[in-house]
């Protein structure tokens, strides 16, 4: 009992990084319709870029704010050259320059930082491990937690009542009136791609300082993939309760399931999970069904 | 105010949509645009606010002009900065955000909080209705505050010139007379010029001060709204009165001869 306790509480720590993630994928999918390929590959380098402010001797908490802004102006940078053309092109054309973008930021990935594991060195966060009620938790994983969750709450903030949030609400909406408004639609998808940069990066980064980082960590990108789906890909709510079920899922399948097999359960449980999801609710736990008045 | 030289539009670089309207609206007072289905009335809305090139078609001819500025070329984010809102036809509410979010959406051109707020307030008291439904999922709103939310969402935006597309579509008469009304009050009280596209020629031209008549995509009359209302060919088509002021039989064929010669 005890450890099916810790699993589950260790797996929603775990699982609100991934949370982090999915929320990227869901802004982006929710304003423009796209699927992001490249979301691995931006964790990757909003990894890769707080380490390595890291490394020049910000203290952490400094070097992850650094990586958020270095992440946003990268989200923009990206929009305006890549993407900015492909406004009003058919949906699958920007799928598949998605799908390009994660093979060229993972060759510049290689490129500039190599393809050796590295850690952050020294360890940002003390190494004994937490106990409560005979459970052990790394420390590393509360504070990741705690990050992760906090940055959560600033984002559904930002949806549910700044300016440019709800612009970017009314955008997935429906964009013609919302252009008839004023609002830019080109802003609009800029900052979605900002804003999974941003989070793309702190998840990335949080990741990195618990198994180390390299280019598996851009995996992850597609391992976020059946927490968006079990969120509903349009939900912002959908996609950070997705993320948790999908840690949690992880943990419990490795240690009951895993022992019976050869190994990899971890690795292909969530996908099972997420066929099971879509043969019985295809839009998700909390996508949008269509509001018809009757 | 707004003067509207000639243009053409182009859909899709081969569809002409428009061949050669030009209006005029006054800074205040209401204009109408009446005319049949497909005749052009919400594509010439749609060249106004710039939402055009958004559905593939451009300005190809002619210029359009809002306060001694050429706007034919400029986007739809910088036509509504400029203060031109459209209302598009069919109630485009955002489904999926409340019914005052909606409206915060409206005051997106409003930097400050305190801005917005006055806002709401002045949108709530032309429409109180929406304030007693203001945490309602827009989507799940009936027709009639459907209706009510696009038009004060617009105001939200603080329009200097506001182009009303159908507002009567699909309401009930009762709705229909009540957003008129408030739709003449705000174009008395708030000296907001509104330039409205209506298929329901009786009740256009009973709000309106003066009229244009489209068809096929080009201007076939304009005039005062009372000297349209005296017109036999409106009466006859729009109105569906005869000269004596009787209800239309349909069996005259007569029509069809008058009909032919202002299309030519």
């Amino acid at each position: 009992m005890r450890l099916l306790l810790e699993l589950v509480l260790s797996g929603i720590m775990v699982g609100s990084i991934y949370a982090l993630v999915a929320l990227g994928w869901t802004v982006i999918y929710k304003c423009s319709g796209v699927l992001n390929l490249a979301m691995g590959e931006l964790t990757l380098i909003g990894a890769y870029v707080c380490l390595t402010y890291y490394q020049w001797g910000f203290p952490f908490p400094v070097a992850l704010v650094a990586t958020l802004i270095t992440g946003f102006i990268l989200g923009l940078v990206t929009e305006r050259l890549f993407l900015r053309r492909m406004i009003g092109e058919p949906i699958l054309s920007i799928i598949m320059i998605t799908a390009g973008l994660s093979f060229f930021f993972r060759a510049v990935v290689g490129f500039v930082w190599g393809t050796d594991t590295v850690v952050f060195t020294p360890p940002v966060f003390p190494q004994e491990p937490l106990r409560f009620f005979g459970m052990v938790f790394g420390q590393v994983y509360l504070w990741s937690f705690a990050a992760a969750i906090l940055l959560l709450l600033v984002f559904v903030w930002f949806f549910a009542r700044s300016r440019w949030g709800l612009a970017m609400q009314a955008t997935a909406d429906d964009e013609t009136a919302a252009l008839s408004l004023g609002v830019s639609a080109k802003w609009v998808y800029a900052l979605a791609w900002a804003i999974a940069f941003m989070a793309a990066g702190v998840g990335g980064t949080l990741l990195g300082n618990i198994n180390g980082l390299n280019i598996s960590v851009g995996y992850l990108g597609l391992l976020v993939l059946p927490a968006v789906v079990l969120g509903g890909l349009n939900s912002v709510p959908g996609a950070i309760v997705g993320g948790i079920a999908i840690g949690v899922l992880q943990n419990l399948s490795d240690v009951y399931i895993g022992p019976l097999t050869q190994g990899g359960v971890k690795e292909i449980a969530p996908f099972v999970f997420m066929i099971g999801v879509l043969l019985i609710r295809p839009y998700g736990l909390w996508g949008w069904v269509r509001i018809e008045r009757v | 105010m707004l003067k509207v030289n000639n243009i053409e539009v182009l859909y899709h670089e081969v569809i002409l949509a428009l061949k050669g309207v030009s209006l005029d609206v006054p800074s205040q007072g209401i204009v109408a645009l009446l005319g049949a289905n497909g005749a052009g009335k919400s594509t010439t809305l749609k060249a106004i606010s710039g939402l055009l090139k958004h559905e593939n078609g451009r300005v190809t001819e002619g210029s359009i002009e809002f306060l001694g500025e050429r706007i034919d070329r400029s986007s739809a984010e910088e036509i509504a900065r400029l203060g031109i809102i459209q209302v598009i036809e069919g109630r485009r509410v955002f489904p999926h955000l409340t019914i005052e979010q909606n409206l915060k959406v409206g005051g997106h051109l409003r930097k400050n909080g305190g801005d917005i707020s006055a806002g709401l307030e002045m949108v709530y008291q032309y429409f109180p209705r929406l304030k007693d439904r203001r945490g309602v999922a827009a989507g799940f709103a009936s027709g009639g505050e459907q209706q009510m939310l696009v038009i004060g969402r617009a105001l939200m935006a603080r329009p200097k010139l506001l182009l009303l597309d159908e507002p009567s579509m699909g309401l009930a008469p009762l709705l229909i007379k009540e957003i008129f009304e408030i739709v003449t009050q705000l174009n008395r009280q708030e000296r907001i010029p509104i330039l409205l596209v209506e298929q329901n020629a009786k009740l256009a031209l009973s709000v309106a001060q003066y009229a244009y008549v489209l068809e096929t995509g080009r201007v076939v009359m304009d005039g005062e709204s009372a000297k349209l209302r005296e017109n036999p060919d409106i009466r006859d088509f729009y109105l569906g009165l005869t000269d004596l002021g009787t209800r239309k039989s349909f069996r005259s064929i007569k029509h069809y001869k008058r009909r032919k010669r202002w299309v030519s």
